[in-house]
């Protein structure tokens, strides 16, 4: 199958044709040829003004509740939704049931996640049954196709199993994933402790309960010289903390949400319920200075985190509801919503390239001679979310009907073309 | 005169003229609750709901008195004896007492926000009797009432509000009204029991000596203890919080001064207010109660928005 491209502008650091308008082939799966000007026959031709090319993405924390959850999202509605949201790969959490805790579920989700228009790939549980007590199979499971390892949705407490995870994974290369939430501070806390919590009545969670277990987690892979990643940072000091650990030579990355660079708490003032999510929306200084992180490359990578919920723990009072928004649909729009200076190579290497390199996986390059996957968006145009047009199974989002700036246009993965309107 | 809110949420959404408008409307029907006939037709043919999810005396008592001396017709649902027990969500629950044509309903509930989310999801007016540790809207304004009627004023008023501030919705109701209406505030407790950002977000004076917060007060609104809220250790026994917080008589006399005692009940006697305060000549706890019959008659009344 061959696919013309025509006038596109590359968006990829690492390719000599970053920010040059081209035209690109791509034939059996492959980028054979990149040029001013080609003429394919019988090529399936991709052309719309203001179109860019980037390494296709990849989302690093997205939940699809598969096996056991499926009534939320199953690999293919997740893979669907991501699809449209312009990923050619997702790293799903392990947080299903049962638990992706050992190869059989690794198994199960690679074997699964291979059909679907986007590549679904599995993250392992650090623990065994996400019970934070004792390491899980982590060399098997890597060794069936578990990309990293997580606790998810609950990330390990325990300094000395943390330690031991660690320690643990550099036998085979392998990443720890850590959303940075410490549980005993602000434990029955509902959003973010400050002014607008204290004028809301609602119980607090300080930006403490991130700060510290950033901090610790540093220290423990500083002692541990292992690969750690934070995924959904929401202060500005724990990304402070994380900027300086790189600095000492530290293998260590981290994620923002799209949703953590959109909202903050002065947002919660009706109880939204879409809107409560964890890691908490902070403040509005955090929020600016995530912004800041994700321009200025403090910020390694967004990740989604698409935790989709049925209505029922969403419309209700505001303690009882469930954590969490779907977004890999409107990840883009958002970031480019958020931060309308983000410039396309900036893109891709915050969607895609950094993402791989951190996760180890197969590179991709909008040069000749690379593997084909690749997104194609319109930085410029508008889109919007409707229930018409989304392809998860959930619905809690708050991004429903509201114009967002930017457009994903479609992917290339594996030959094929997944081509949005 | 009409209020500018379709419910009654929280202090937080009236404005002063709101406030102005039921403590002056709550002293007409409290003039009405001195006469023989105690009760009046004004929402007659009105129905209703009073739906406790948490437990409550005093405060649903004083709601269904209220409504009844305004002749409504009144309903009463209590968690305990309910389907909530059998897992029906609270929209099902009020959508279903409202197909029985019910126009207002009392909600006290242990999450806050919950009358809010109630709100936005159906058509009958809603006061918040109590949610979570957010607002207590008619205590804050009973309380209020029970100043002006003692002091003759609210602005300039210095009030100490004392106790567990982090658990308690009627400071939270008090500090939003005490503000609007032009008083000034101090909280006192324990550092564990006040939230670490009541300063900035209040503007308000934080004090841990009671006694200083005695010292410099007109009135003193003590606040129960909330130990069925706390769900951690916040201080180490009953017994210390009464040596370094409760008030006694001993306490008082030792000021040297007028002052005016404030509970909303109940009280735990000898925690932080002990029985010579509690039953003495500087507390006006039992007018409190007698208030509240009257306010929130003025709040429904208001409400329901009848003109006769």
């Amino acid at each position: 199958m061959k696919i013309l491209l025509q006038q596109a502008l590359v968006a990829d650091l690492q390719s000599p044709h970053n920010n040059s308008t081209k035209d690109i082939l791509i034939e059996n799966g492959q980028i054979t040829s990149i040029a001013d000007k080609i003429d394919a026959k019988d090529a399936t031709v991709i052309a719309e003004k203001g179109l860019v090319v980037s390494p296709g993405w990849v989302d690093s924390f997205a939940h699809f509740g598969d096996p056991g959850l499926e009534y939320r999202e199953t690999i293919e509605s997740g893979s669907a939704a991501a699809t449209a949201g312009g990923y050619t790969h997702v790293l799903v959490l392990p947080n299903t049931a049962p638990v992706t805790s050992n190869k059989t579920q690794v198994e199960y989700i690679v074997q699964k996640g291979t059909a679907t228009t986007t590549t679904v790939l599995p993250l392992g549980s650090v623990t065994k049954n996400i019970e934070g007590k004792d390491l899980a199979e982590m060399y098997d499971m890597q060794n069936s196709g578990a990309i990293a390892f997580t606790d998810g949705i609950y990330p390990v407490q325990s300094p000395g199993l943390l330690l031991k995870a660690l320690q643990y994974v550099k036998a085979f290369d392998g990443v720890i994933v850590q959303v940075p939430v410490d549980d005993s501070l602000g434990k029955h806390g509902l959003m973010h402790e400050g002014i607008v919590s204290t004028r809301l009545g609602l119980p607090g969670i300080p930006s403490l309960a991130e700060e510290l277990i950033v901090k610790r987690d540093i220290e423990l892979l500083r002692y541990t010289e292992s690969k750690l990643h934070f995924s959904g940072i929401s202060t500005a000091k724990g990304l402070e903390l994380i900027k300086a650990a790189k600095l000492d030579g530290l293998q260590v990355t981290c994620s923002v949400t799209p949703f953590h660079l959109t909202f903050c708490d002065e947002d919660l003032q009706s109880y939204d319920t879409n809107l409560k999510v964890t890691p908490v929306l902070r403040s509005r200084q955090d929020m600016l200075a995530l912004r800041e992180g994700v321009l200025n490359g403090d910020v390694d990578c967004i990740a989604s985190h698409h935790i989709p919920h049925n209505q029922d723990n969403k419309v209700c009072e505001f303690e009882y509801a469930k954590p969490g928004m779907i977004g890999l649909q409107t990840a883009y729009a958002v970031v480019q919503t958020a931060i309308p200076s983000l410039p396309a190579d900036k893109v891709a290497a915050l969607f895609s390239t950094n993402v791989r390199r951190i996760f180890d996986l197969q590179t991709s390059s909008v040069t000749e001679g690379s593997v084909a996957d690749l997104t194609f968006f319109l930085p410029a145009e508008k889109s919007v979310l409707t229930r018409a047009n989304n392809r998860s199974k959930s619905i809690n989002s708050p991004f429903f009907d509201k114009p967002l700036t930017g457009k994903v246009a479609g992917t290339v993965h594996k030959g094929n073309v997944n081509q949005l309107n | 005169m009409k209020l500018s809110t379709q419910h009654l949420l929280g202090i937080k959404d009236l404005t002063k003229e709101d406030v102005q408008l039921i403590l002056t409307t709550a002293q007409q029907f409290k003039d009405v609750l001195q006469r023989p006939v105690k009760k009046v037709p004004s929402l007659r043919d009105v129905t209703i709901v009073n739906l406790f999810f948490e437990n409550s005396t005093r405060t649903r008592m004083s709601f269904e008195l209220a409504e009844r001396r305004l002749s409504a017709d009144v309903l009463n649902f209590t968690a305990s004896a309910s389907s909530v027990a059998k897992g029906e969500t609270l929209l099902d629950t009020v959508n279903n007492i409202l197909s029985m044509k019910v126009d207002m309903v009392v909600m006290r509930h242990s999450a806050s926000g919950a009358p809010h989310f109630l709100a936005k999801h159906i058509p009958a007016a809603i006061v918040n009797a109590g949610d979570g540790i957010n607002e207590h809207p008619t205590q804050a304004l009973l309380d209020a009432f029970s100043m002006q009627e003692k002091l003759g004023k609210l602005e300039g008023l210095k009030v100490a509000i004392i106790g567990d501030i982090m658990h308690s919705r009627v400071a939270l109701s008090n500090i939003y009204l005490l503000k609007k209406m032009g008083a000034e505030i101090t909280i006192a407790g324990p550092p564990t029991l006040i939230p670490k950002y009541i300063k900035e977000a209040f503007d308000v004076r934080v004090e841990y000596d009671v006694k200083k917060a005695l010292q410099w007060c007109d009135v003193a609104n003590v606040l129960r203890i909330q130990l069925e809220r706390q769900n951690q250790p916040l201080f180490s026994s009953l017994r210390e919080y009464n040596l370094a917080y409760g008030i006694n008589r001993k306490l008082l006399d030792s000021l040297n001064k007028e002052i005016v005692i404030m509970h909303p009940g109940p009280i735990n006697r000898g925690v932080e207010l002990d029985s010579d305060v509690a039953d003495g000549p500087h507390s006006i706890i039992l007018n409190q109660v007698e208030n509240g019959v009257a306010v929130r008659m003025a709040a429904l009344y208001l409400l329901a928005n009848r003109e006769n």
